[in-house]
């Protein structure tokens, strides 16, 4: 660290945040967190929107909600390139050896813990309506070849994940590389399945999300969930990206090993899934 | 043709000028606010108070100047001061639509306003001053004073920290929209948004309402997320866990909180809005049932309690020994009892709902984990009584203020212990007596936000304040507080029951109502009057106030309780005075390849 003094009761040598962010040239300012605060915001003003136009009194058209949304989505998206951009890669030959692993470490973390919550509450409301009188009425076939496949399909993609990081620490990038584009694979033929599955039971069975209360659980937890693998690919396909770039090394691998903490979580919810959503379902006691 | 209006219209059309002019009034301020801080350059951030003040029209080379500075800010000094005039903001606006709910209970019938109006009104205060007031601010000052508190370069997510805030003015506009819309009514669900209720009402502004509490969880859940990456990795090398400061880790601990009883919220509130659209039974009669909602609720409504009092007690912890003279006595058993509250404040969520015919042994049990959380709260309290014990006690404006917060805090504590007994709760539920009790602790929390604002205005402004105006706000709240939450608790004791417009009944004691509802509004109007003298006091004197002479402005190194804040403020006069208010370019320079994010 280089800094003009070395005065031991400030400790401000003063690591400036932003240097390269847009407006350049300054080092505590840029324009990505509020372009992305903006674009979220569109998301939620679109969905408020979205509902203002239902109905026979609709007070806005009904299209405005929907294009409030992409426009939203656009804009978090440009936001959130920006700054992953120049916060991770624009610099990142230049740069020396992470010193930010850890705290990027407790940033997942901490997440993954929110992420308990999010997921609680459903499964709270499952748990109510599962002490009651069950079956709730008519249920679907719920325990089809199609969830053990797909099941042992995202288990396989950890497995492959975790031998894909195994293999970069072991300083074997092309093993690494080809893992990691496997584990991009099964992730989309998991969620491939997973919209086969919502087919056969929305078209072919006739149950959505409104058919009883079974239903709000299923379809409230499994897309949940489903959006949580697709987030997940998203950022697999990032690394899998910038691995193509010549990115990480066994010294440099934080974001691998950030999102494989994130890919394990979202597997190890799936299988708490299945066996409280569709077994526990199937079978009664 | 005024002859032909009905009341109902004519309430209606006051209820409207009402509401106008209090808004005008929001706005008036703000624009007033606004052409004064056209004139940003000439606040200067704290570095640059002192000698060259006046030389360096753009205060930092770091950041931009103008209101781009403030859009693109990722500083956390910046966004502290953000966080601060977002929560001034809102508790205007708090404040505003209670003054017209106690006006309006100044006699029996209704008025002034009609009861929807009322009940609108009820809505916004409660939401407003819990999720866009009580935690906001709180992020105001952890944000400025935890990095300096615990010698960090900044928080451990700079930009995450600026979108957690940016995603909170869109939020609070969406919770405030029924207002603003025409051709829907506002919501009218009261802050605990109890099914069936908020499932039938039909009006749009529940579900935008419902959106924008969700946005302001993930900015609250991301700054606590940011808030213990920065505690646990960002410490300077000298900072340890055995000499944290006292507010670092009750913001730590708040953050905890946080992180696992907004994102449940978050869940539950999408769950709600999907019963409301899509026909889904997640709290329905016939589904997951309103029990099921006030559960979900409750886990996350009773946590929020601490979440927005334990930084406050952090506050008090860090600025009463101040001005004692003597060190916080019994340090490790405040830090000790601030993680057992935080452990506890998970247990005792049912004891919101002891009247709704749950499960005798369950509640049994949630009434003995809340009786035992009054011991932590209560050992609290003892060390700041023993801390102040045989000091030199120097009654500044904070030093005032945490006495308050003391004061304020065991009345609402003791209240407190009283309801946490099942027999007691089941007569008092749903009085005014509850609203009296836990009013006493807002109140205290709001005391210990004045300290803290007060003892670190030389900091961050570089000015005095005035003095005899804060002791006027001090005096005017204290008093105004006692009178209207005193008369709550006798309300509910006479069996007013809460959340009603009006009192208007054949039965029930009518007319001492109507005297302690009169005494409540006066209250009610002093704790206004020492809000607008507050206001007043520091816009002011943040614009003329004298400048700050020394960099120990309370001279704190003679009790050698000089802590990390005041030291970084002295390196920072040092360096405005030594180079002319601006670091060197060359420190910049080196530095960029030491960015902060990698990965």
């Amino acid at each position: 660290m280089s800094t003009t003094e070395d005065d031991s009761t400030d400790g401000h040598s003063h690591h400036l945040p932003a240097v390269e962010d847009w407006p350049q040239g300054f080092g505590e300012a840029s324009w990505w967190p509020f372009v992305t605060a903006l674009g979220a915001a569109g998301l939620y003003v679109g969905a408020g929107l979205f509902l203002l136009g239902q109905g026979d009194d609709a007070l806005v058209g009904a299209s405005v909600g929907p294009a409030t949304i992409i426009a939203g989505v656009v804009l978090f998206l440009v936001g959130l390139y920006g700054w992953v951009y120049h916060g991770f890669v624009k610099h990142y030959w230049s740069r020396d050896a992470e010193d930010s692993t850890g705290k990027l470490r407790w940033g997942m973390l901490l997440f993954l813990g929110t992420e308990v919550a999010t997921f609680g509450a459903g499964f709270v409301y499952y748990f109510f309506i599962r002490v009651g009188p069950w079956p709730p009425g008519e249920l679907p076939d719920l325990l089809s070849s199609l969830v053990l496949a797909n099941t042992a399909i995202l288990i396989l993609s950890s497995v492959t994940l975790h031998f894909a990081h195994s293999a970069l620490r072991n300083g074997n990038r092309r093993r690494f590389a080809g893992l990691l584009g496997t584990t991009v694979l099964l992730g989309v033929v998991f969620l491939a399945g997973q919209v086969l599955e919502y087919y056969e039971f929305i078209v072919g069975e006739g149950f959505t999300l409104s058919s009883g209360i079974y239903f709000s659980a299923f379809f409230g937890l499994t897309g949940l969930h489903g959006l949580h693998v697709t987030l997940g690919v998203i950022l697999l396909a990032l690394l899998s990206v910038r691995t193509l770039y010549g990115h990480y090394s066994p010294e440099r691998h934080t974001s691998v090993s950030t999102v494989s903490m994130y890919w394990h979580f979202v597997d190890a919810v799936w299988i708490f899934l299945v066996v409280t959503l569709y077994v526990g379902a199937a079978f009664t006691l | 043709m005024i002859s032909g209006l009905t009341p109902l219209a004519v309430t209606s059309v006051t209820t409207s000028v009402a509401l106008t002019v209090s808004m005008g009034l929001v706005l008036v301020a703000m624009i007033v606010w606004l052409a004064r801080v056209e004139d940003i350059r000439s606040y200067v951030p704290a570095s640059d108070i002192g000698g060259g003040a006046g030389q360096t029209e753009y205060g930092h080379e770091e950041k931009p100047g103008g209101i781009t500075r403030w859009l693109t800010t990722v500083d956390h000094k910046d966004i502290g001061v953000l966080y601060g005039v977002y929560s001034v903001i809102t508790l205007a606006w708090g404040g505003l639509s209670v003054l017209i709910m106690r006006t309006e209970l100044l006699d029996p019938p209704a008025t002034l306003i009609q009861s929807t109006t009322y009940n609108a009104l009820l809505t916004s205060h409660g939401i407003t001053l819990l999720f866009l007031f009580g935690t906001p601010i709180l992020a105001a000052f952890a944000n400025y004073f935890v990095p300096l508190l615990i010698g960090a370069d900044d928080m451990a997510f700079p930009r995450i920290n600026s979108i957690a805030f940016w995603l909170l003015p869109p939020g609070a506009l969406l919770i405030w929209a029924g207002f603003f819309i025409p051709g829907i009514a506002p919501s009218q669900t009261s802050w605990t948004m109890y099914t069936p209720l908020s499932i039938q009402q039909p009006s749009p502004a529940v579900d935008l309402m419902l959106l924008g509490l969700h946005l302001t969880g993930v900015s609250a859940t991301m700054g606590a997320i940011n808030f213990i990456a920065t505690i646990f990795t960002e410490r300077a090398e000298e900072v340890d866990w055995a000499n944290l400061d006292i507010f670092s880790w009750t913001v730590l601990t708040q953050s905890g909180l946080i992180l696992f009883s907004f994102p449940l919220l978050g869940s539950a509130l999408v769950m709600l809005l999907l019963d409301r659209n899509f026909g889904t039974t997640f709290f329905t009669v016939g589904g997951g049932g309103p029990l099921l909602w006030q559960n979900l609720f409750w886990f996350f409504g009773h946590p929020e309690v601490y979440i927005i009092v334990l930084p406050p007690m952090g506050l008090i912890s860090i600025i009463l020994p101040k001005f004692s003279g003597r060190k916080l006595f019994g340090f490790k058993f405040v830090v000790y009892s601030t993680l057992a509250i935080g452990v506890l404040s998970f247990g005792v969520w049912a004891h919101h709902m002891f009247a709704t015919g749950m499960d005798p042994r369950l509640r049994a049990s949630f009434m003995a984990v809340t009786l035992a959380i009054a011991v932590p709260s209560a050992v609290k309290t003892f060390n700041w009584m023993t801390t102040m014990w045989n000091g030199r006690l120097r009654l500044t404006a904070p030093m005032l203020f945490c006495i308050g917060f003391v004061s304020l805090f065991i009345i609402g504590g003791v209240t407190g212990v009283f309801l946490a007994s099942i027999p007691v709760d089941l007569v008092l539920t749903d009085t005014y007596y509850v609203v009296g009790h836990f009013h006493f602790i807002l109140m205290a929390i709001l005391t210990a936000v004045f300290a803290g604002v007060y003892y670190w205005f030389p900091l961050y402004t570089g000015k005095w304040y005035q003095r005899g105006l804060a002791k006027w706000h001090f005096w005017l709240f204290m008093i105004g507080s006692n009178l209207t939450f005193f008369a709550m608790i006798l309300l509910g004791y006479a069996g007013m029951p809460r959340r009603y417009a009006t009192y208007n009944v054949d039965i029930g004691p009518v007319a001492q109502f109507t005297d302690l509802h009169q005494v409540a509004t006066l209250g009610a109007y002093l704790i206004g009057l020492s809000g607008i003298i507050f206001l007043w006091n520091i816009v002011q004197s943040w614009l003329e106030g004298p400048p700050v002479q020394s960099s120990d402005p309370w001279e704190l190194a003679e009790d050698g309780l000089l802590t990390n804040e005041w030291q970084w403020f002295d390196h920072q006069r040092e360096t405005a005075i030594t180079d002319g208010g601006a670091e060197s370019e060359e420190t910049d320079t080196d530095t960029d390849d030491n960015s902060e994010e990698t990965a």
